[in-house]
């Protein structure tokens, strides 16, 4: 299939009808739940459930439920934070830097990736607090004047930390709330259901489609996008400073922000997609979020992949550059040490597998784009692990050298954690529409006047 | 029946084309209060109604340089002014430290601002009680209508007329649109009671929440259980020991850091044996006479004749000029202000070692002081 | 499938003679000052060739790769000026020419260069595999043979486009472009360290190459904003380019000064925050006496100044100020470049010299004497890009 490329390509395909938009993003609220619907959130409560008894385990009897040891004290928790919060990402990126870039194909797949975020940093943002021994005081993060006199260390990295996520939670839910007025209003207008109209027309706050409230509506949008590109930037940045602020080899190098940021997008994007074939599939939305998008989407993994690609690189490469032995040391332990099990899983994952995405058949072809998907997830995983636990287990000190290994407990936190993000993802699949009605209508073959370079 | 009061009247269109055309024809005809509603924003709708550019981007701006300033203000003087302490060696106003809480505070407050101006300033929402809700008109214009409402606010307002006129040109399901007795008398204030109520519950659920937790719940078991450990505190009894005390004296033959244990303790004969290490240096001279002035002088006078300040009141020493004593060796006097004799105490908890040595140059600068020779004058 | 559409009314047209005029005067004056800095102070006038190289390989590569991802992101907007491009691209070949006075002096600019200075320096000796006088000249050929190569592909499909307007070539410059872009990040990466990290031999930073990276394209995107409305101003590229087509520039040009400010504050803060003196010793020369107001003024000249200028939206539309903003830019790298090399001569502090702008000015010269020599009798815009007529009808 050849491309003409003097021509743009309609971003939904089939030129369906505006009012048939409507119709099929309505729908999947409107309807009784299905089978579908009912084993999928029994397999996601089932996972929940898990991580639910491992946290009472947690908090009943301790950290000590944890492998951390000495000196690996952080394992499990803060590699499944940056991992939730690197899937976060892709929400943002898709809904905010893609508006920025105006990119139209965004258009069908932002709704859902916004709402992954938000569920994706509601799920990082659980280990924080359940790693530390007493949650119970973790109000002391805000700085409140207190009787103790004290005040928050402004500048640790985990304190940012606690801003950059809960400002980008407030954002992230901003932007979504925002983007769903419109669609709520048109729900509240259609629905037949007496409950669920006056919860609509709550929640749509009165949005009557006025094009003089559009005017504000489009510029605050724009601002908001604005902002956000550099928020997300901002905050798993901040979450590599983390670990870059430090002395540890391996940890401390200058090029953790950008390597980060784009193995954020990298995970998150390999999510979104992995859960959108499926979404896709169940809904029909296929006309609206088509091959086209999908592999747009493959496409941005190889760029953020061969980013991450490059990061390794140039870290190995300074690391002999720079004459220090321990930092040679630790980069050769993370290949042929006692993780190196964990490394290879990584690289091939994130560096070898996703090169088959140079070749269009694969890009185009679902079932092989989900399993590059999955891998991507699996080694971006792993990176994190790598990262902590592989520079950690080898620190300064050959006597405090200590190999970790995870328990029980830890492995049901992480199951737990697939479990309440993917309960929240479907449970959102039935109560709003997953994707943007007013945005994918302004898109629409004929939806717009035609002297303005039309559709 | 009321006469219902007029709030516009509406019509439908049906192509973006034509709307746009009949947005333009609506305000070359004078009308100014009127409103397009669509249900997603339509390409150079702003210019044909002659909007004007949304002005919340100044908002958006005023917000987050307003985040900026509290949040470098705040950090400022909680970490270089209020409570200054010394963090990875960094001086106390560490800018590039302070910078990423300032960045996310500006957007936090530039996006949180900038939105809450648009929804309670510009819109005025929330806003349900609006006559064109539940209308057919805003059904149609919820799927895929186009639709023009003149509102009766406007100049030209004439019901008539302006059915026509939207007939005219191109406009479909002309209706007239009325206000409900609730919608009339609906006045959009943003603090009305509900929501003043509203606040004034979620102000008393955080604050006591926050009471609770942190002066009641965290003084409870299991959260206590961190703070009242099995660990034995300082001044604790203890069921261990037969006399009920948890704190114990030290294991015999214990000493304390830096100590040496007196080796001649009940001897002073081997006290002979001890070598005076000072060396006779300015301040040697200078510690011994300040710690004889504080210690030794009240009984034994300032230059040892006996004649200190607890004369007649306490024991009268012999003189430390005496032939007897200038003919000790150092050591001797060492062990004398070490273990005490007669009726002097020991004076080894009070003073240091080395300052014993300096107090033992000291006596015998005045004993040399006030026994001088000719010889000692040239 | 072939799209001879020569409907957007492009006439080719010579670019203003006052290119050529003004190149040459700048280049004639900045050739007798080198030669003059040569004889005066051949060490300092070495240094500076180093700035003006690393400034020319900035703008050379960055055009090109800016070339390449028009292509892989089947940009619109940029099609109407990516001929431009490809004349700024050209530089690449007049690059080699400020290598010149560096290598010459190559044993005073670089220390690991010296035999003896290895021997006894442990660290050097770790390096000396890769940081060695043959191994530096090896890269130093094969990265300007790829350059050459890739610059040549690229600009002779787009060439052949015009008069066949055959879309075959933009497929095949898509894949050039993917194939490109590895390419393009190892060797700017590579020149980087080789050229501006190895002046201080010991210093080492992973985030330094991408650093390099952001301020090239800031700058070559500041020299094809100046170029493109400079022409359009004169009526020379094609009728009917608006402030849609400008904000692209704006906007690009806002978001990449971000994007190097992210970059310049993380590898300084991190380093700074860790405080180990294997790497704070790069930042602590550069606070030396009154580098430690040029370092302050870089913030304000590379980052304050710059973002408040493209905050709003009107001026990243307006082309006399996205213009003004971009030559504010092209200095704001060559500030840049020189607090990176400058104070490896100048140790206790600024001490700007009249040889320090000798070759800025040459090279600004020189810019404009190639692209009027090449412009002559060429297609000032790819008439025969599928996408030009997309690209007319952009809007935002």
């Amino acid at each position: 299939m050849e491309i003409d490329y003097s021509v743009e390509k309609p971003v939904i395909e089939k030129s369906p009808t505006v009012i048939s938009i409507n119709d099929a993003i309505m729908r999947p609220t409107a309807i009784k739940a299905d089978k579908f619907f009912y084993i999928s959130l029994s397999v996601a409560l089932l996972a929940l459930t898990v991580g639910a008894v491992s946290l009472f385990y947690t908090f009943w009897y301790g950290i000590g439920m944890w492998g951390n040891n000495r000196p690996v004290g952080w394992a499990f928790g803060i590699v499944n934070f940056v991992f939730w919060v690197g899937i976060g990402h892709a929400g943002t990126l898709i809904s905010a830097i893609l508006f920025l870039l105006r990119q139209k194909w965004r258009t069908g797949i932002a709704r859902f990736a916004e709402g992954m975020t938000i569920f994706a940093v509601m799920t990082a943002g659980i280990f924080p607090l359940i790693h530390v021994g007493r949650p119970w005081l973790a109000g002391y993060l805000f700085p409140y004047p207190n009787q103790h006199n004290l005040w928050v260390n402004f500048t640790s990295p985990l304190l940012w930390d606690v801003f950059a996520v809960s400002t980008y939670f407030t954002v992230s839910l901003i932007f979504w709330y925002i983007g769903l007025i419109p669609d709520l209003a048109v729900l509240r207008d259609k629905t037949i259901n007496k409950i669920k109209k006056v919860i609509y027309a709550i929640f749509s706050l009165g949005w009557r489609h006025s094009n003089r409230h559009w005017n504000h509506y489009e510029m605050v949008y724009l601002v908001l996008a604005g902002f956000a590109t550099p928020l997300v930037l901002s905050v798993h940045t901040i979450v590599s400073f983390d670990f870059a602020v430090s002395i540890l080899p391996g940890w401390h190098t200058t090029i953790f922000p950008p390597y980060f940021v784009a193995g954020a997008v990298f995970s998150g994007f390999a999510m979104v997609q992995n859960v959108l074939i499926f979404i896709r599939k169940v809904f029909h939305y296929e006309h609206i979020i088509t091959i086209d998008t999908l592999e747009k989407m493959n496409k941005i993994m190889i760029l953020t992949g061969s980013m991450v690609g490059y990061a390794y690189g140039m870290e190995f490469f300074i690391a002999w550059y720079s004459g220090s032995p321990i930092e040679t040391f630790t980069f050769i332990n993370r290949a042929f040490g006692d993780y190196a099990w964990a490394y290879w899983i990584m690289i091939s994952c994130n560096v070898v597998f996703p090169q088959l995405f140079w070749i269009k058949k694969f890009r185009r072809t679902i079932p092989i784009m989900f399993v590059i998907g999955v891998f991507v997830n699996v080694g971006m995983w792993f990176e994190r692990f790598v990262i902590v636990v592989t520079s950690l287990s080898r620190d300064f000190l050959p006597s405090s050298w200590h190999y970790y290994k995870p328990t029980l407990t830890d492995m049901g936190l992480l199951i737990g954690s697939f479990g309440l993000f993917f309960t929240l993802t479907i449970l959102f699949t039935k109560s709003l529409p997953v994707v943007s009605i007013a945005e994918v209508k302004a898109v629409v073959k004929g939806s717009q006047p035609s002297h303005n370079g039309g559709h | 029946m009321e006469e219902k009061i007029i709030y516009g009247v509406t019509a439908l269109f049906d192509s973006p084309n034509n709307l746009v055309k009949a947005v333009k024809s609506v305000n070359e005809a004078g009308y100014r209060k009127y409103d397009v509603h669509t249900s997603y924003p339509i390409h150079g709708m702003p210019k044909a109604m002659k909007l004007k550019p949304s002005k919340l981007a100044y908002f958006a701006l005023a917000f987050g340089l307003t985040g900026t300033t509290l949040a470098f203000l705040f950090i400022t003087w909680t970490m270089s002014i209020d409570y200054k302490l010394v963090i990875g060696g960094k001086p106390f106003f560490a800018l590039p430290a302070f910078i990423p809480v300032i960045f996310e505070v500006t957007v936090l407050l530039a996006s949180i601002g900038t939105v809450l101006t648009m929804l309670f300033y510009f819109f005025k929402f929330p806003n349900n009680k609006h006559p064109l809700h539940d209308t057919e008109y805003m059904q149609k214009v919820s799927g895929d209508g186009f639709g023009i409402c003149i509102e009766a606010k406007d100049n030209n307002f004439d019901e008539e007329k302006i059915k026509s006129f939207l007939s005219n040109i191109g406009g479909l399901n002309v209706t007239s649109i009325f206000y409900d007795s609730v919608e009339l008398n609906h006045k959009n204030k943003v603090f009305e009671p509900k929501f003043i109520g509203f606040l004034i519950l979620v102000f008393i659920l955080i604050s006591g929440a926050t009471y609770f937790s942190l002066n009641k719940l965290i003084y409870m078991p299991p959260f206590t259980w961190m703070h009242d450990q099995n660990r034995l505190d300082a001044q604790e009894s203890s069921v261990m020991f037969g006399d009920g005390f948890g704190m114990r004296p030290p294991v015999d033959g214990t000493v304390a850091r830096n100590q040496m244990p007196y080796p001649y303790s009940g001897h002073p004969e081997l006290a002979l044996n001890l070598v005076n290490p000072s060396a006779p240096t300015k301040e040697n001279y200078e510690l011994g006479k300040k710690k004889f002035d504080i210690y030794c002088s009240p009984c034994h006078g300032y230059f040892g004749k006996g004649d200190g300040r607890l004369n007649n009141q306490f024991i009268t020493p012999p003189s430390l000029q005496s032939e007897k004593i200038r003919n000790w060796k150092d050591g001797q006097i060492f062990h004398v202000i070490t273990e005490g004799q007669n009726s002097m105490p020991s004076y080894a908890k009070q003073i240091l070692p080395e300052e014993r040595w300096a107090i033992v140059d000291y006596v015998r600068v005045i004993q040399r002081a006030m026994n001088a020779k000719e010889e000692d004058i040239k | 499938m072939t799209n001879n559409n020569l409907n957007f009314g492009y006439e080719k047209k010579p670019v203003p003679g006052y290119f050529l005029k003004m190149g040459a005067i700048l280049a004639g004056i900045g050739i007798i000052l080198i030669i003059l800095s040569l004889f005066v102070d051949p060490v300092r006038s070495s240094f500076n060739s180093l700035i003006m190289f690393a400034f020319m390989i900035s703008i050379a590569l960055g055009s090109i790769f800016l070339i390449a991802l028009e292509y892989i992101a089947g940009a619109v907007w940029s099609v109407p000026f990516r001929r431009v491009l490809e004349g700024i691209g050209l530089i690449i070949f007049v690059v080699p020419i400020f290598a010149i006075p560096v290598l010459l002096n190559i044993h005073t600019l670089f220390s690991w260069t010296h035999p003896e200075v290895i021997a006894t320096d442990s660290i050097l000796k770790n390096k000396a595999p890769y940081l060695n006088t043959t191994f530096f000249y090896v890269r130093l050929v094969a990265f300007f043979a790829l350059w050459f190569l890739f610059y040549y592909l690229f600009t002779s499909n787009s060439k052949k486009q015009d008069a066949t307007g055959n879309q075959a070539l933009t497929k095949r410059n898509i894949k050039l472009a993917a194939a490109f872009l590895p390419v393009f990040a190892i060797t700017i990466s590579l020149t980087a360290i080789d050229w501006l990290m190895a002046l201080s031999p010991h210093w080492f930073s992973t985030i330094f190459a991408v650093y390099y990276f952001a301020g090239s394209v800031l700058a070559a995107l500041s020299i094809w904003a100046i170029i493109s409305i400079t022409l359009n101003e004169n009526g020379i590229l094609v009728k009917g380019l608006k402030s849609d087509h400008y904000y692209s520039f704006g906007a690009l040009l806002f978001a990449f000064i971000n994007f190097w400010a992210y970059i310049a504050f993380s590898q300084f803060m991190l380093i700074w925050y860790a405080n180990l003196p294997e790497e704070t010793f790069w930042y602590i020369a550069r606070g030396t006496g009154s580098w430690m107001y040029f370092s302050i003024g870089m913030i304000v000249v590379h980052f304050i100044v710059p973002y408040i200028f493209l905050l709003p939206q009107p001026a990243k539309m307006d082309p006399k100020r996205v213009k003004w903003a971009a030559i504010w830019i092209l200095f704001a790298h060559f500030y840049d470049l020189y607090w990176i090399v400058m104070p490896t001569l100048d140790k206790n502090g600024l001490s700007v010299s009249w040889m320090d702008f000798a070759y800025l000015i040459f090279g600004i010269g020189l810019i404009f004497v190639v692209f009027s020599l090449w412009s002559k009798n060429r297609n000032l815009v790819p008439i025969g890009d599928p996408k030009m007529k997309q690209s007319m009808e952009f809007e935002l």
